[in-house]
């Protein structure tokens, strides 16, 4: 570059900078680049770190939440109830502990028979959060522990409210976070693996193989996923357990996701196999397995990471919609779908809209997941960079 | 001439072989499921207090055909499938095609009217966002087609099903009023539909919407960077009349090609969205058929009709892109 001996100390530091930026920028692995170009995408890098907090939040869900998800953790004299929110004063003053109100039910003549909750407010009624108290015991990473982020000291606190049968909302929302996400991943997983054979057998060898293996691909697209979805789901028999079919669950949605990554998988094999360094690779002797998995797949790692990513969304919303109606998990297997069955009654619609809260959380752990999608898309793209 | 009836037949006998690929895999859903008709109608009996043997179940099974090899029950039902008749439902002991009716055909058409409403919306508004160099614009107009896949369909029936409980008082629900509901096809009867149809074909349209915006967007940005555009420009054409005569046609042509799978996504999310507003049409049947009486006969019906239109509308569009688009009728004709 420049000479360096007649300039002054300061520009040749900065010189220096600058050229080390360049060789860090020339030298940098294509991981890297991709994080210079994601970090400055501002909306992705917020996705992320979203996604980040409800991943941890729903692993550490057991510990985060005060109850357990299930039917073992219900709260008998407290159900359809209301969502408590903390509060730390009212009439009566502050109070430097959160605290909520004690609330009795009855149901009498007088009330028409329905169950009528009243709230008491006097200072008495108040009853107290505690933090870090012992609870329901639970397993976290093998081992089995019994303290809760948050509890209360009399009765139970529940922030979402409860359902009909007085589990707790929000337990069950963080608990349902944890089953999509391993809806996703078992999904994606299979859909990943089905497409890697089924779209690099076709991209790679052409010919026949691979038109009869389009047809077949082009065959399951055409079908409308969820009705599809729904016509194996009803095979699940009854007698099977929740985990179960929990399994054969993700097992379905994975089936049934592979034909768009297979396509592309294909589409790159296609034009990559043409390429010189995979002449080189075959005339070494190299067998068609070695060429696909040590040359081909590194070639567009990041693209299939990319897409991985961007159809994980795709695998939760079809797990909830077929939880939804009914054909999906079920309980005690906790998801937004099975949380969401029989809302759409009007006694639920007028009278306890909280059944309703964890629609925002899934909303945006979606939102969050195509944020981060599409901010890698960008990103791996190498031609995309455009300032 | 003949070359484009060549490709015509060529694309008719593509689908059709697509069409028997998905009635395999729907007979052979149907037939995996424990239980067959036979066992069916004789269980029924036996709930009458008569007292059955496997004899009769097997003479059942003789008389219904079911012991017949499995290929040959298979291009049975797809003969008369083609035909437009799927047989009796063994649960509800009722010839399929007279039990659908009119539903399919007005699931179809909430699922089309969907269609043509998310083009109606995306092609301006996705012309617009490519050209315009609005910041706020593209941002927001990114964020809301997020919003199209983040607030999926039926999550958004859900959410007016609440808010019009709770604001108007009523659910919105349904696609007939009560004196209309078993009628015969009407003048007031359609206006009657009509009111209550906007609402699915609203919800439908919504995620469709928001896809087709996110698609015109990017094809026609694609397109206006390139060279014949600014060839146009530089011989002075401007404005709408650049864009709907050079770039637009150009972006134009792949959404026309994907329109089946557009109406592929669509229907996929009809059953749910059925369920949430109470509608009376194919999708709710579905659902009635698999959650509920697991009833395979009429199960395998709707799937086989609705992967049917979706064939057809592909048929037809590659034939509508071939007269359309000289490049690709050009590349029939050689």
């Amino acid at each position: 570059m420049t000479d360096t001996s007649n300039t002054t100390p300061t520009t040749t530091a900065r010189e220096a900078a600058a050229q080390k930026a360049k060789e860090a920028y020339f030298t940098a692995s294509q991981r890297q680049l991709i994080w210079q170009r994601f970090k400055k995408n501002k909306s992705a890098l917020v996705g992320a770190w979203v996604l980040i907090i409800l991943i941890l939040s729903g692993l550490f869900s057991p510990f985060l939440t005060p109850y357990d998800p299930t039917i073992a953790g219900r709260d008998k004299e407290y159900q359809n109830g209301a969502p408590e929110i903390p509060r730390f004063w009212d009439e009566n003053g502050f109070s430097a502990r959160p605290f909520i109100y004690t609330t009795t039910r009855e149901r009498s003549i007088k009330t028409n028979f329905r169950w009528v909750t009243t709230v008491k407010t006097g200072l008495e009624d108040r009853r107290y959060m505690q933090f870090f108290v012992k609870g329901s015991p639970y397993k976290l990473f093998g081992m089995t522990f019994d303290t809760h982020l948050f509890g209360v000291d009399k009765g139970q606190i529940h922030l979402f409210g409860t359902d009909s049968t007085g589990k707790d909302i929000f337990s069950r929302t963080f608990a349902a976070i944890n089953t999509s996400m391993a809806v996703g991943t078992i999904g994606v997983f299979i859909a990943f693996v089905m497409a890697l054979i089924i779209g690099g057998v076709s991209g790679y060898y052409g010919g026949w193989l691979d038109s009869i293996l389009q047809m077949i691909t082009d065959t399951i697209r055409t079908v409308p996923a969820i009705p599809l979805f729904m016509a194996l789901a009803a095979f699940v028999p009854d007698t099977w357990s929740a985990e179960t079919r929990f399994f054969f669950i993700s097992i379905i949605l994975g089936f049934i996701g592979w034909p768009t990554l297979a396509r592309r998988v294909r589409t790159h094999l296609l034009t990559e196999r043409n390429q010189e360094y995979v002449l080189a690779a075959q005339l070494c002797g190299a067998s068609a397995s070695h060429v696909i998995r040590k040359h081909l797949l590194p070639s567009f790692t990041s693209y299939i990471i990319v897409d991985l990513v961007i159809s994980f969304p795709y695998m939760v919303l079809s797990e909830t919609a077929l939880s939804f109606i009914g054909l999906g998990l079920k309980d005690p297997v906790n998801s937004l779908g099975v949380m969401l069955q029989n809302v759409t009654s009007a006694d639920v619609l007028l009278n306890y809209q909280w059944y309703f809260i964890p629609v925002i959380f899934f909303i945006t752990l979606v939102l969050a997941f195509v944020f981060v999608g599409d901010g890698l898309r960008d990103a791996a793209d190498p031609y995309g960079e455009t300032s | 001439m003949f070359q484009f009836a060549r490709f015509a037949a060529t694309r008719a006998v593509l689908a059709i072989l697509t069409l028997l690929l998905v009635s395999f895999i729907v007979f052979s859903l149907m037939e995996l499921v424990p239980g067959d008709c036979a066992e069916r109608y004789i269980a029924f009996k036996n709930t009458q207090g008569a007292v059955i043997t496997t004899a009769d179940i097997e003479a059942e099974r003789v008389r219904l055909g079911l012991d017949r090899p499995y290929i040959e029950r298979w291009g049975k039902w797809v003969w008369y499938a083609f035909q437009g008749d799927f047989g009796d439902s063994c649960i509800l002991r009722l010839n399929i095609s007279q039990l659908l009716g009119d539903k399919f055909k007005i699931s179809l058409g909430l699922s089309l009217a969907a269609l043509v409403l998310a083009y109606m919306i995306a092609i301006p508004v996705g012309i617009y966002a490519a050209v315009s160099k609005n910041r706020i614009v593209n941002n927001v107009l990114r964020f809301i087609s997020y919003l199209g896949l983040a607030l999926p369909n039926f999550l958004l029936a859900l959410m007016i099903m609440l808010f019009s409980t709770i604001y108007f008082g009523e659910s919105l629900t349904g696609l007939f009023s009560k004196e209309f509901r078993d009628a015969a096809w009407s003048w007031p009867k359609l206006v009657d539909f009509l009111q209550h149809a906007w609402l699915p074909v609203f919800i439908l349209g919504w995620s469709a919407t928001a896809f087709a915006i996110q698609t015109v967007r990017a094809l026609m940005s694609d397109e206006i960077g390139k060279l014949y555009v600014t060839a146009a420009e530089a011989r002075g054409v401007s404005g709408r009349r650049l864009l709907m005569r050079y770039p637009a046609r150009h972006a134009l042509a792949p959404i026309i090609n994907s329109l089946g799978f557009d109406l592929n996504r669509i229907f996929n999310e009809l059953p749910v969205v059925a369920l949430i507003l109470t509608l009376t049409e194919a999708g709710s049947l579905l659902i009635d058929a698999l959650a509920k009486s697991n009833d395979q006969q009429l199960a395998g019906a709707i799937i086989f009709l609705l992967t049917a239109s979706i064939v057809t509308i592909n048929f037809l569009t590659d034939l509508l892109l071939a007269v359309m688009d000289p490049r690709v009728r050009r590349s029939i004709l050689k």
